[in-house]
């Protein structure tokens, strides 16, 4: 998956897709979800007997009208929510056996991206990006050292000092992929991360989204965008109320 | 200072310029707040310790008669002290009495050939309502004693003003207290709640409840601070200017005092810090559950 680019996503065959994605695994899947159901009191079924296993490495485009169950998907990721019914293990840890108090380690080691960006208002793009790593006890000198070179990655090195409303959509979005990006963690989220966006900045997101994934970090990425996703030729799971209708390797929106 | 601590106070600095209006606003709650609530520490001790002091003056007087025989002033002062109501009494001999009289009254006393004011006992009655009890006990009077009275009409009206002036500064400060209670938890709830789109994110990117609670706490503590500092400024400025320009308090004045004003504006502070720090924090869990 190395020689994969955004470009010419479809020359990779699905079967070295695979092993590629086994390798970088060694053995344990990112992202396992078995038989998971999700009830909203009383009776709306956001998710019924989820089943699906996501392998270190992948990229992962969840697809499916409003109310299809995605963004229950990522909340339960981050265990912002709990399943009614089933297990979710993240990175070889069973979140239910999670205890509230070690949720803020288990979000660290998640990187989100959203589509209203999630960004702090009062403070400028370094300070959102340096935030992240404030909150796990990063010295000054980590913070100098990481956010410039992580900003830097994401093409915004010389609007380091902009608050978020002096910043362009993309942009702003770019700065939500930095703050999630600068620890380096093994899985990202992204939960229609291109949904504010014009076609054009969204491409953008998307070359970068990928070149995240190729230094190896998985990325689960919500979205409508259904020309974004034909042309990638990614994994595909599409949900349709609350259930996975369809998991392609090498997917189209449908 | 511990690195945590440098960056909380430099976090909730942050806050509090970014958002000034918010901050002056839960300042001036708290100053309004802790205003109200200093003023009835001073003003609800003053007017007790007034109470207390009218109570006092509450007494039965045994008078004896001018043939009274010193075994018959005793008798009656070990009947009485073992009344369950007296809290104490003083013997007034005849001089005393007299001296008492020339001090309130010297036109009266003036060209007195020989002394006419009786011995007496007054007795201090353990509950100022208890005067009547006393008085009913030794009633008939008991040998060499000529009458016993606790001037009835005035005992009256002095115990329904101290009950009136007791209660009504009781339920006032109440009032007071919970309304200035309700503007500061509000002012809070406020200022927390047009942020909580700020502690979503501070959650979502890993941040400890701790981590986000932090900073706010420090926030509240220093808003307490400013506004009682403020609000005790006030209070000086109310006690040296205020005060003296309302007569009847001269009259009035006698043994009463309010509490010593170091320790209502260590309690002013004491409760603003708690109410800054605590009320942060309370308002914060609802917020904090993602």
């Amino acid at each position: 998956m190395t020689d994969t680019s955004v470009e010419t996503p479809a020359t990779t065959a699905p079967a070295a897709i695979e092993a590629d994605a086994a390798e970088r695994a060694g053995g344990a899947p990112m992202i396992v979800f078995e038989e998971v159901t999700k009830i909203y009191e009383p009776n709306i079924v956001a998710l019924r007997d989820v089943a699906l296993v996501i392998e270190k490495g992948e990229f992962v485009f969840l697809v499916g009208p409003s109310g299809s169950g995605k963004s229950t998907m990522i909340r339960l990721l981050l265990k912002e929510l709990e399943p009614t019914k089933g297990r979710i293990i993240v990175g070889g840890r069973e979140l239910a056996r999670l205890r509230r108090s070690k949720v803020p380690m288990l979000r660290r080691n998640l990187g989100c991206v959203f589509q209203d960006f999630k960004l702090l208002p009062n403070r400028t793009a370094f300070e959102n990006v340096a935030y992240a790593l404030k909150v796990q006890g990063e010295s000054s000198k980590g913070i100098r050292a990481k956010v410039p070179e992580v900003l830097g990655l994401v093409g915004l090195a010389s609007k380091m000092s902009h608050y978020p409303d002096e910043l362009s959509g993309g942009e702003q979005q770019r700065v939500s992929i930095a703050r999630a990006f600068v620890n380096h963690p093994p899985l990202l989220i992204c939960d229609e991360p291109t949904g504010n966006l014009d076609p054009d900045t969204s491409v953008g997101i998307m070359q970068l989204l990928y070149r995240i994934n190729r230094t190896g970090t998985t990325v689960v990425m919500a979205t409508h965008d259904r020309e974004m996703v034909d042309k990638m030729r990614r994994r595909v799971i599409a949900l349709d109320d609350g259930a996975v209708i369809r998991d392609e390797r090498r997917g189209g929106y449908g | 200072m511990s690195q945590q601590m440098r960056l909380f106070l430099a976090e909730a600095m942050r806050s509090l310029t970014a958002n000034l209006s918010t901050t002056a606003a839960a300042t001036i709650a708290v100053l309004i707040g802790m205003f109200v609530f200093g003023l009835f520490l001073a003003v609800g001790s003053y007017v007790n310790s007034w109470r207390e002091n009218l109570e006092n003056q509450v007494v039965v007087k045994v008078f004896f008669s001018q043939d009274a025989t010193p075994a018959e002033i005793e008798a009656v002062r070990t009947q009485t002290l073992q009344f369950p109501q007296t809290k104490s009494m003083t013997f007034v001999s005849k001089e005393d009495a007299l001296r008492e009289m020339r001090e309130k009254h010297p036109e009266l006393t003036r060209g007195l050939a020989s002394n006419p004011l009786p011995p007496s006992y007054t007795i201090k009655p353990k509950k100022a309502e208890q005067v009547r009890e006393i008085a009913g006990r030794l009633d008939p009077p008991p040998p060499g004693v000529d009458t016993v009275t606790y001037k009835e009409k005035t005992t009256e009206k002095v115990l329904l003003f101290a009950d009136v002036v007791k209660w009504g500064s009781l339920v006032g400060s109440l009032v007071l207290l919970a309304a200035s209670t309700i503007l500061i938890a509000n002012t809070i709830r406020l200022s927390i709640f047009s942020r909580r789109r700020e502690i979503e994110v501070m959650k979502l990117v890993g941040a400890t409840n701790w981590f986000v609670r932090g900073p706010f706490m420090l926030e509240g503590l220093i808003c307490g601070l400013i506004g009682s500092i403020i609000a005790i400024v006030l209070l000086v400025v109310g006690k040296e200017f205020a005060l003296p320009a309302l007569p009847f308090l001269e009259r009035a004045g006698s043994e009463a005092e309010a509490w010593s004003f170091s320790l209502i504006a260590l309690l002013v502070v004491g409760v603003s810090l708690l109410v800054g720090a605590m009320g942060s924090a309370i308002t914060l869990r609802r917020f904090l559950k993602i």
